[in-house]
């Protein structure tokens, strides 16, 4: 045997066992396509032995082929050129099952090349390479999504940052803001009450003072039940105290209470207001507070000589506050921010207009919880600003009877104490951990003839009952130690002789109707709101002593 | 050696005629309509190229390289840069987001690419030539441009010319540069610039 056909036998030998034993698909044709070789790697993935398509046309075994317009790379071969048929591109050359369904291909993904066979310069027919590829097809996907998925968290991440980022800057705003608004008031009220103790104010000025600590006062009181609101909000514990109520005297007392504030501007306060279109169902001190908040609104915004209007309206089956004011108006950008928490247009420290911010989101809040929406629109800075409400109608149900009327609003008047009950003969005790309270209490009451004995904690109360007998009592809820509840449970457990049953008045800054509800079940009767309004506590106070306190088991008999 | 105005305006022309036939059937690959802009045509000695293409191709390089034989024979390459690379395979392949880095499936695609550009220029060339050249598999190299010049002018002797075409395919909106650079020996270039030469006349008679 000569070295030349030694090799060549090698040769076919290796082409033999690569035939065989390769991990690719491999068909082999001569240059009409008829197949010649077709390895073992094809007959296992096919199922097709290679008897069976050896010498039979490629085309004609497969025109899928032809359908798919992938016979076109057979003719280029043909032609001297190698083409690659890509996964991605074409999925597939021959369909065949896959190997394992896991991957979720109907297919095997394939990976091809097809190219000329040459032999002495002449092309003598087609090399077709077959690779499947599923698996990694599925493992590239796989990674894909994982790199998606960990970039879509960071982004997320980094959203959630600078959302979280922006509202602590907003917080820390806002408290800057509180300080500023908290002290401006707190000056006024220590300037003018340092110039009372040094006793050198003329009559008039004294006068002054006073009206000025009690103005700079009430003033903080807002901003305080301003900030309970919200935190009430926020934490979602504002409940409404829903009854039907009659919109139009709502809005009245609201007018009522601006109007000298307006006055003093000499804003024109023009109402147009529909009285068919006033029985709506809610809580008629929140509907006061959102109507007030907008007036005052508008007259902090509008300047000397201005307008203000005020429409209340039917329209279809909702009624419309209208507040509108020729005032400052709102710029464009600042617009849908509105309604945002600590969020005022001018937000530096020389702003011309103080206030929290705090105002219209609670009305965007109170008019959310009524089931109504609330909507702002401005032309521009200097072109005045529009607030619409637009609440439920309910219709004539029930009578008027059933309607509550609107409170008083609180007024800037002082309430004198002159013309309220004596409570002469009247023992007090009063219970408070703060002394300033304390002394406040006892200062009014016995202004009014009762006597008042004060104790600094519920040990110190009980001790007292015991002790003085008293024929009223007045305890804040809120104290270390022992609460006001706690108080009054103990005392409720006592015989009546031993003061069981002594009529009792709670003190509290929860002032709410849920707070108000678990008051009178605890066993008070009455439930006073701090700050103490003088002229309240002596009506009370009167009211109590007026009647005993009724156990259940009394009230059976 | 320099190409005069109206061989190269020739040769773009006729490198065009290659350009849109691999613009349809991109198009018909990936049921987008892909265009590749009309080429502009330079000619290097091979010594120069790295200069020429160092202003366009910064950072790695993907090169798609295919090699021809017959009576005119040289090197092919279609040059990407790497983020350029990426992107185009994000384009054709209908990618969800954009990838960062070319995985086996993106690298097979651009072989494709690479393939049906090459063979359609190529195969141009050799009809214009009458000549039947044949083609190496392409493969898909990633590498700095030093790397790339050196792997193509290694084992060559004798002075070789480089044709730069210089094209941008547009995809959806997008555009993604690249370099088609065929290597040829002298012989073989002045022959295919007879050829330029004799297609041209016959077109302006």
């Amino acid at each position: 045997m000569t070295t030349t056909s030694n090799e060549t036998l090698v040769n076919a030998a290796v082409l033999h066992w690569m035939h065989d034993l390769a991990a690719q698909g491999i068909i082999t044709t001569d240059n009409a396509l008829n197949v010649v070789e077709w390895n073992h790697w094809m007959v296992e993935h096919t199922g097709r032995r290679a008897y069976e398509v050896t010498g039979k046309n490629l085309l004609d075994l497969f025109p899928e082929l032809i359908v798919r317009r992938l016979d076109r790379n057979y003719k280029w071969a043909l032609e001297g050129q190698v083409r690659v048929l890509s996964q991605a591109l074409h999925g597939y050359l021959i369909a065949m099952p896959v190997v394992s369904a896991e991957h979720g291909y109907a297919q095997m993904q394939q990976a091809v090349r097809i190219s000329p066979v040459t032999h002495d310069g002449q092309i003598i027919g087609t090399l077709t390479i077959i690779e499947d590829v599923t698996e990694r097809v599925a493992r590239e996907a796989e990674l894909q999504a994982q790199v998606e998925a960990r970039s879509r968290l960071l982004s997320s991440e980094k959203l959630a940052r600078n959302e979280a980022e922006r509202a602590n800057r907003l917080k820390d705003e806002f408290l800057a803001t509180i300080s500023h608004e908290l002290r401006n008031p707190l000056n006024a009220i220590l300037g003018w009450s340092h110039m009372l103790r040094l006793g050198k104010l003329t009559p008039p000025n004294v006068e002054r003072a006073v009206e000025t600590i009690y103005r700079n006062a009430k003033s903080q009181a807002q901003l305080v039940s301003d900030l309970l609101d919200v935190s009430r909000i926020i934490s979602g514990k504002l409940r409404l105290d829903v009854r039907q109520v009659d919109l139009i005297s709502i809005v009245d007392a609201a007018i009522d209470s601006i109007r000298p504030a307006a006055e003093a501007k000499s804003i024109r306060l023009q109402t147009m207001l529909d009285p068919a279109a006033g029985l709506i169902s809610g809580d008629a001190d929140r509907l006061q507070q959102i109507v007030w908040n907008l007036l005052t609104n508008a007259v902090k915004f509008t300047s000397k000589g201005g307008r203000i209007q005020v429409k209340v309206q039917r329209v279809d089956s909702h009624v419309e506050i209208v507040v509108s004011d020729s005032g400052v108006g709102i710029n464009k950008e600042f617009l849908p921010y509105v309604f945002d928490r600590f969020r005022q247009a001018d937000a530096s420290i020389t702003r011309t207009q103080g206030g929290l911010g705090l105002g219209l989101s609670i009305v965007h809040q109170l008019v959310d919880l009524h089931g109504g929406s609330v909507s702002v629109n401005s032309e521009g800075e200097g072109k005045g600003a529009t607030f619409t409400i637009s609440l439920p109608f309910v219709g004539v149900v029930g009578t008027q009877k059933e309607t509550e009327p609107a409170n008083a609003v609180p007024s800037d008047e002082i309430v004198s104490l002159e013309g309220l009950p004596s409570l002469q003969g009247l023992k007090v005790l009063a219970v408070d951990d703060e002394a300033d309270t304390r002394e406040l209490i006892r200062e009014v009451l016995k202004e009014c003839g009762a006597e008042v004995i004060l104790s600094r904690s519920a040990a110190e109360a009980l001790e007292a009952l015991e002790q003085h007998k008293p024929d009223i009592l007045i305890s804040d809820l809120g104290m270390p130690d022992e609460d006001g509840y706690s108080l009054i449970t103990k005392i409720r457990a006592l015989p009546s002789e031993r003061g069981g049953h002594i009529p009792a008045a709670a003190l509290t800054a929860y002032a709410r109707s849920e707070d108000r509800m678990r008051v009178l079940r605890s066993g008070f009767q009455f439930h006073l709101p701090k700050p103490v309004d003088s002229a309240e506590l002596v009506t009370v106070v009167a009211s109590l002593a007026g009647r005993a306190y009724k156990s259940q088991a009394d009230k059976l008999q | 050696m320099k190409l005069t105005e109206r061989q190269s305006d020739a040769l773009s022309e006729l490198i065009n005629i290659a350009f849109a036939r691999t613009g349809a059937a991109l198009s018909e690959l990936t049921g987008h309509r892909v265009v590749l802009n009309p080429p502009e045509v330079a000619v290097y000695r091979t010594e120069e190229l790295r200069p020429a293409l160092a202003n366009f191709v910064p950072g790695d390089v993907a090169s798609i390289h295919q090699v021809f034989a017959g009576p005119v024979a040289g090197d092919a390459l279609l040059l990407l840069n790497y983020a350029g690379a990426v992107h185009l395979t994000d384009l054709l392949t209908d990618g969800h987001k954009p990838s960062v880095y070319l995985d086996e499936s993106a690298r097979e695609v651009l072989t494709e690419v690479g393939n049906i550009l090459l063979n359609a220029c190529l195969g141009m060339f050799g009809n214009l030539l009458n000549v039947h050249v044949t083609f190496s598999v392409p493969r898909l190299h990633l590498e700095t441009l030093d790397e790339l010049i050196e792997s193509i002018t290694t084992g060559k002797t004798e002075m070789h010319y480089a044709l730069v075409i210089y094209t941008a395919f547009q995809i959806r909106d997008s555009s993604v540069k690249g370099f088609l650079v065929i290597v040829l020996s002298v012989d073989s270039l002045d022959r295919l610039i007879h050829e330029v030469d004799v297609w041209e006349a016959q077109q302006s008679q």
